[in-house]
């Protein structure tokens, strides 16, 4: 049997041997919020959580990363690319619905002529340890999105939570290697594999968050100017927690910061939001996207209508954060229901999503 | 320390009152349209709605879960309340004592017409503090928040807590002298419900007393520590009523002045300069702090806020909209010990 | 462009030297301290100063970012309560000066840093004097770490 045991009493262990190769980053509890940091010792791993604050895209993703600095040398300006882009990182306790949104992310910053090496690179030299979800919360909706809260194929490793023990299953080539080299990993028994999908079993009966998100698509192709819109908007105000806690947005603002005195600048990347009002201004001064209704159903067409058409996955995984975030609680159900609505007075007909 | 008898049974009181007056209102035109709170989704909070049918009046709610400031629909008026034909509609705004401070300090800024408005006085008894609430159960989901008593009752799949409410409230609260909106003279039809006229407010601040007590070492460390997770994402800046700026002076490029990353120093630039622009503005409605998605208590600040113009200018935002708001007034006597002296 | 913070290059002093910017209101500082040059009354070259139309002139903006740009201390000087050459600009900018002031300190930033006064333009002498002060209160307290950016 290729499945493996490793005793939650081990993890210091693991934590001691991999630190060697890599650089570990956990969820940690930072003031009080789950976020995935880089650790120094083991005590500082909570196992204990149901998800981070902030996605674990943030390891990859920072909200502030360099792209490159440079620096004058009489009339010569040297540039100096970053040189930690191939460093070993690993990445523990990602949840199945973060795990899946790697690869949304690598889908996007792979896209078209331009590779965003930046990223691919980090993405490439990090290896991702998941842990199934005994108890996903109320609003989580993973399994509407073709996702499980037991799925692995995102993940290089994949972990099961039986209690005192995790199950350990190598999933990529990469996490072969890994389960090879831990070879003081005990053998898995039937009963623990048996238990890990009884697990999983539960877990996915537990969903009460259902959509159809076919449905959503095709609705949302068909109706960009429907009324509905301004109910949906009506209470939004533009905060822009939600697209700084999805694990799928991708948007970032460019900058130069320049230190004439040292000779010396850099260029860096920060998250951006398209619900601020100055994200589609332009400098004659026009704007797209001058009101709030035409900002708040851009996210929605975004994940939902064209991420389906760009990328043939539907821009979302599921986790659920926009969602406990929202503080005037304009949430995603709701607006989906609202969506799904059109199409009900359409039929004449309930839509059981 | 304020004494809160029977929460539940304040909270039914206010509740029905509110109903009653949203109801009479509407039935004979006295506005067309009524924002307000209804039920969450979610258990520790609570959405703003718009209702314009006497019918929907039973879905206006009144529990310690309503953090949103509504004064921050009028300012830009959301498209609901403006009509292609008529203009601005009549609005009828289900008020605590904060929201009816933020309409007032608008009006004396001159961004609402107080004469198209109708406040909803209602005697708040304050919010639960839904960070900290959260924080303490850790990770664990919550999923039903009750009142019994004076208590706030947290259930999860396998838990139950209690938590007493006077303590759990949100800081600004406790100190809050201001809990009904204030009554209006000049406009005597503006508020219906339950307002009050406030002639002095006394507050002593003792609560940021201690703070100030500390060395500048420390407070840095405080300071520096409790802000260190923003992610500059502003929420903060969209939630507050009086952030209304076309451009805010963190966007602006010509010139660049304070960087937007989360480096330490560009975080508490932020923080610093929008204290200052809030200074005689600030309503303390807490709405940054409930809404900022890593939980930073902003709170501090905005009290240590109204006691400097309390102290300097005995001023008290959101009173009267025809007092001259401190910073755009200036008086010959102002104080000027802070100024560099010769010996 | 933010500019962060850099070490003061020192040339051919041993001791540290304060960096201080001084925002001077044109019709009464700004004479002052041309009065203390004209008069040959000494005083601290770690000023290098900026003139202003008035005090009124001045914007939170110009001290935070003078703060962040890596300068150890911050004087801007106007003139007298009554005198403002523009009826009122100086009795605008006390108020803002008041509130900035408490700020700064609440959020533990040294009070020093930041020093305002009022000089007028036949007050050379005073101008001075008050310069010294403030040099050697921003020099106490050391160079400007807290805002310094580490790349």
């Amino acid at each position: 049997m290729d499945e493996k045991i490793l005793l939650k009493d081990n993890i210091g262990k693991l934590y001691s041997e991999l630190e060697k190769e890599y650089k570990f980053y956990a969820p940690t509890k930072v003031k009080g919020n789950i976020a995935f940091s880089r650790i120094s010792n083991v005590e500082e791993i909570e196992l204990e959580f149901l998800n981070s604050k902030v996605p674990p895209k943030d390891v990859l993703f920072p909200q502030k990363e360099t792209i490159f600095e440079y620096k004058y040398e009489g009339k010569d300006v040297i540039i100096e690319e970053r040189k930690d882009l191939e460093d070993k990182l690993l990445i523990f306790g990602v949840r199945p619905c973060d795990a899946y949104s790697f690869k949304l992310l690598e889908d996007f910053f792979a896209f078209g002529d331009f590779q965003d090496e930046v990223f691919l690179k980090k993405r490439e030299s990090s290896t991702i340890i998941g842990i199934g979800c005994n108890n996903p919360r109320q609003s989580c909706f993973c399994t509407s999105v073709g996702g499980h809260p037991f799925q692995k194929e995102s993940t290089d490793v994949f972990l099961s939570d039986l209690g005192d023990k995790y199950l350990v299953e190598a999933v990529s080539e990469k996490g072969k290697n890994l389960v090879k080299k831990l070879s003081w990993l005990s053998d898995a028994k039937k009963a623990d594999i048996d238990k890990s999908k009884e697990l999983a079993k539960q877990a996915e009966d537990s969903f009460t968050t259902k959509f159809n998100f076919d449905l959503v698509t095709k609705v949302l192709d068909e109706n960009f100017e429907h009324p509905v819109w301004q109910e949906i908007s009506e209470s939004c105000i533009g905060c822009s927690s939600c697209t700084f806690l999805c694990p799928t947005c991708t948007c970032f603002d460019v900058i130069d910061e320049n230190d004439e005195y040292n000779n010396r600048g850099r260029r860096i990347r920060i998250w951006d939001t398209c619900q601020s009002c100055l994200y589609t201004l332009e400098t004659s001064g026009h704007n797209p996207r001058p009101e709030k209704i035409q900002r708040c159903r851009n996210r929605i067409m975004h994940k939902f209508s064209y991420y389906p058409s760009n990328y043939d996955c539907v821009g979302c995984v599921g986790c659920g954060r926009c969602i406990s975030a929202c503080p005037v609680n304009n949430e995603l159900r709701l607006i989906i229901d609202k969506i799904l609505e059109i199409e009900e007075k359409e039929k004449g007909e309930k839509i059981s999503a | 320390m304020v004494i809160i008898v029977g929460l539940e049974t304040e909270n039914k009181d206010i509740e029905n009152n509110m109903q009653e007056i949203a109801k009479g209102l509407l039935k004979e035109k006295k506005v067309d349209v009524i924002i307000g709170y209804k039920k969450g989704t979610l258990p520790l909070l609570s959405q703003p709605i718009i209702i314009d049918k006497e019918e929907d009046v039973d879905k206006l709610l009144w529990n310690n879960l309503c953090y949103v400031n509504l004064a921050k629909y009028l300012v830009p008026r959301v498209p609901r309340f403006v009509d292609s034909e008529k203009g601005n509609l009549k609005v009828g705004v289900v008020a605590k004592g904060c929201v009816g401070r933020g309409l007032i300090h608008l009006a004396s800024e001159n961004k609402i017409n107080l004469d198209e408005i109708t406040i909803i006085g209602i005697p708040c008894n304050g919010v639960v503090n839904r960070q900290r609430v959260e924080m303490e159960i850790g990770e664990k989901e919550i999923l039903e928040v009750s009142v019994l008593g004076n208590n706030v009752i947290v259930k999860g799949k396998d838990f139950e807590k209690e938590f007493p409410f006077d303590e759990y409230m949100n800081e600004l609260c406790k100190g809050c002298k201001i809990r009904k909106p204030s009554l209006v003279s000049k406009f005597p039809d503006l508020c219906v419900g339950e307002c009050e006229e406030y002639s002095n407010i006394v507050d002593e601040f003792d609560d940021i007393a201690e703070f100030e007590s500390k060395t500048p070492e420390e407070k840095w460390e405080y300071i520096t520590e409790a802000l260190s997770v923003c992610t500059r994402c502003y929420a903060c800046r969209e939630a507050c009523p009086m952030c209304y700026c076309n451009l805010c002076f963190v966007d602006q490029n010509k010139p660049v002045w304070f960087g937007k990353t989360t480096d330490l120093p560009d975080i508490i630039v932020y923080h610093l300069i929008r204290a200052m622009h809030m200074a005689g503005r600030c309503v303390a409605c807490g709405a940054c702090s409930l809404v900022c998605p890593m939980g930073i208590d902003l709170n501090f600040i905005n009290r240590k806020l109204e006691k400097i113009v309390k102290e300097r200018f005995d001023f008290t935002s959101g009173l009267d909209p025809d007092t001259l708001p401190p910073m755009v007034d200036f008086k010959m006597e102002d104080a000027e010990e802070f100024m560099l002296e010769e010996d | 462009m933010t500019e962060p913070i850099v070490e003061t290059k020192q040339s051919e002093s041993k001791e540290w030297e304060p960096k201080i910017i001084a925002f001077l209101c044109n019709w009464c500082s700004y004479a002052g301290a041309d009065l203390a040059g004209v008069s040959r009354i000494q005083y601290p070259p770690n000023i290098r100063i900026v003139r202003v139309p008035c005090s009124g002139r001045i914007n939170a903006y110009f001290i935070i970012k003078s703060l962040t740009d890596g300068w150890d201390g911050v004087v801007i000087s106007g003139c007298h309560p009554g005198d403002c050459h523009y009826i009122s600009g100086n009795l605008v900018a006390r108020r803002r000066f008041a509130i900035l002031k408490e700020l700064l300190e609440f959020f533990g930033i040294e009070p020093g840093r930041v020093n305002f006064m009022w000089a007028s333009a036949a007050e050379g002498e005073r101008f001075a004097v008050l310069i010294r002060k403030a040099t050697e209160i921003v020099k106490k307290l050391g160079p400007n770490k807290k805002f310094e950016k580490k790349w």
